[in-house]
């Protein structure tokens, strides 16, 4: 079998068994409701709950699109730029040790108390939720980028430089390659991070989103609408993770064991 | 003098320059740009409202760290005792993988109004929370390094007769806890964050209610003295954490 074939049989496969898998947890649930008596308070039926979005799609279909758009802005920006700053502080001492404190300190900072005032800067645009995504994301990427750059074998290392290449082939031919599966462990990361800095991004007053969703449904104590909103959520958050997680199978292919 | 400069690690020394250049650079623009408060306050008149609200802000400080700490430890044992679990009996890893995952696809803050119904507004509630984002961090971070040995060193363990834990205890866990301990340091700070969203959403007390309460009153200064408070908190919470790490890490 080819390798390309492999890979697809390898996805088809996984995506069988996500989708068995899911079936499973679904008939689990349901069955637990029912069987253990749980009230509704604390934990719905899941066929409730899917009627319930099936009934009145619209605004669940519309706070899906508008948090993923938030999402995938921020996640973008801030992987680019994670990358970017891994790579610069791998090089250059002096700015890691003027700047990588600084970026550590921006993180202790709670991004969402600060939230408020980014939602008065930027307005309540789609822009304001993928800068605090961003904020959230970038942080690990560069984090995991330098400590995989770090990481590489001096031996490796000595070879390359021996055979006359310079500072940019060994990033390029070396260095990066060796990072990867580091990087990907914080990308798996940050599409999460990025998607809870867009919900939470949403709670200053915006009127679409599935942040939005969740805090309204807190409010009036509707549990079926909360469920709703975390299955959205949870929706989202799963097939983009398989997005990034079906990219990493494919870009590091030398680490076959990967979710 | 330059002998006391100089005896400072010069990291640390380029570190501080940093720091006084954003400060410097941000109390010149907001004085020089006269900014009003409630879009950039100077630093001077934030500090000056800390000094004057140092017993509420330190009050409330207390809450949300103790509420992050605790959170932070259990999270830390639950992630690391699953992955060693999924690592001990590789059957359940098909179970537990797509279970973790699953639930891990839905953002953390996403649980937050849930928590809140089931646990109360009481502090219980940011514990769980807190608990639950620290756990899966360290919980991918530990199974990522307990995968990471290489696969001649199992072979060669187990052809001199060494069983899964005995591989586990002096291959696998040595090799996973630089790993672990990095999810760690990512942790520290998210813990905070978490700690402070779940307090806006509904608490008692705490930096999060703080700053939720003074952006209602429209009082910005407030906000950023809380901002100021929570990330000087979060910050000696990472350095401690680090602290540990250098200490029992070595061979990194």
């Amino acid at each position: 079998m080819s390798t390309q074939a492999a890979f697809l049989h390898s996805v088809t496969r996984s995506a069988l068994q996500g989708a068995l898998m899911v079936l499973a947890i679904g008939l689990f649930w349901e069955g637990l409701v029912l069987f253990a008596d749980i009230k509704p308070h604390y934990l719905p039926r899941l066929s409730v709950i899917l009627t319930s979005i099936f009934s009145v799609p619209d605004a669940y279909v519309a706070g899906f699109l508008r948090t993923m758009t938030e999402t995938l802005l921020g996640f973008a920006i801030g992987a680019l730029v994670g990358v970017m700053n891994g790579v610069i502080f791998s090089q250059s001492r002096l700015l890691r040790e003027t700047i990588f404190p600084l970026f550590v300190i921006s993180q202790t900072i709670p991004v969402i108390a600060f939230g408020a005032v980014v939602v008065l800067w930027f307005g309540n645009t789609i822009l304001a939720k993928a800068l605090i995504a961003f904020y959230l994301t970038f942080f690990p990427v560069t984090v995991n980028t330098l400590n995989g750059l770090d990481a590489v074998d001096r031996n490796q290392e000595n070879l390359l430089r021996s055979f006359g290449a310079n500072r940019w082939q060994l990033l390029l031919r070396l260095q990066l390659p060796a990072a990867l599966p580091q990087i990907f462990v914080a990308l798996r990361l940050a599409c999460t991070l990025s998607l809870l800095g867009a919900i939470a991004g949403e709670w200053f007053g915006d009127t679409v989103g599935l942040g939005v969703l969740l805090l309204q449904a807190m409010y009036n104590e509707h549990m079926v609408a909360l469920w709703a909103a975390i299955l959205m959520s949870g929706l989202l958050g799963t097939s983009f993770y398989g997005l990034v997680a079906l990219t990493e199978r494919h870009v590091v292919f030398w680490k076959a064991e990967q979710l | 003098m330059t002998t006391f400069l100089s005896r400072i690690p010069r990291s640390t020394r380029r570190a501080a320059t940093g720091l006084l250049g954003i400060v410097i650079l941000w109390e010149c623009a907001t004085r020089g740009l006269d900014l009003p408060s409630y879009v950039l306050p100077s630093v001077s008149s934030i500090l000056q409202a800390i000094v004057e609200q140092r017993s509420v802000l330190l009050g409330a400080a207390w809450i949300t760290v103790m509420e992050a700490v605790l959170g932070f430890l259990a999270g830390t044992a639950a992630g690391v005792s699953l992955a060693i679990f999924i690592t001990m009996l590789p059957f359940t890893r098909r179970a537990m993988l797509p279970l973790a995952t699953a639930l891990n696809s839905v953002p953390v803050v996403a649980y937050a109004p849930l928590i809140l119904l089931w646990f109360g507004i009481g502090p219980e509630s940011k514990v769980v929370m807190v608990a639950l984002a620290v756990g899966f961090t360290v919980f991918l971070h530990a199974l990522s390094g307990l995968d990471r040995v290489d696969q001649r060193a199992v072979d060669l363990m187990r052809s001199f007769g060494a069983d899964r834990a005995r591989i586990l205890w002096r291959l696998r866990i040595p090799a996973a806890i630089p790993l672990t301990a990095a999810g760690m340091r990512v942790s520290t700070v998210r813990s905070m964050i978490v700690a402070i969203v779940t307090e806006m959403l509904g608490a008692t007390g705490g930096l999060g209610w703080t700053i939720y309460q003074s952006v209602l009153q429209i009082d910005f200064i407030q906000v950023w003295a809380a901002i100021f408070v929570a990330s000087a908190a979060s910050l000696m919470f990472f350095g401690a954490v680090t602290v540990v790490e250098k200490r029992y890490v070595f061979w990194r």
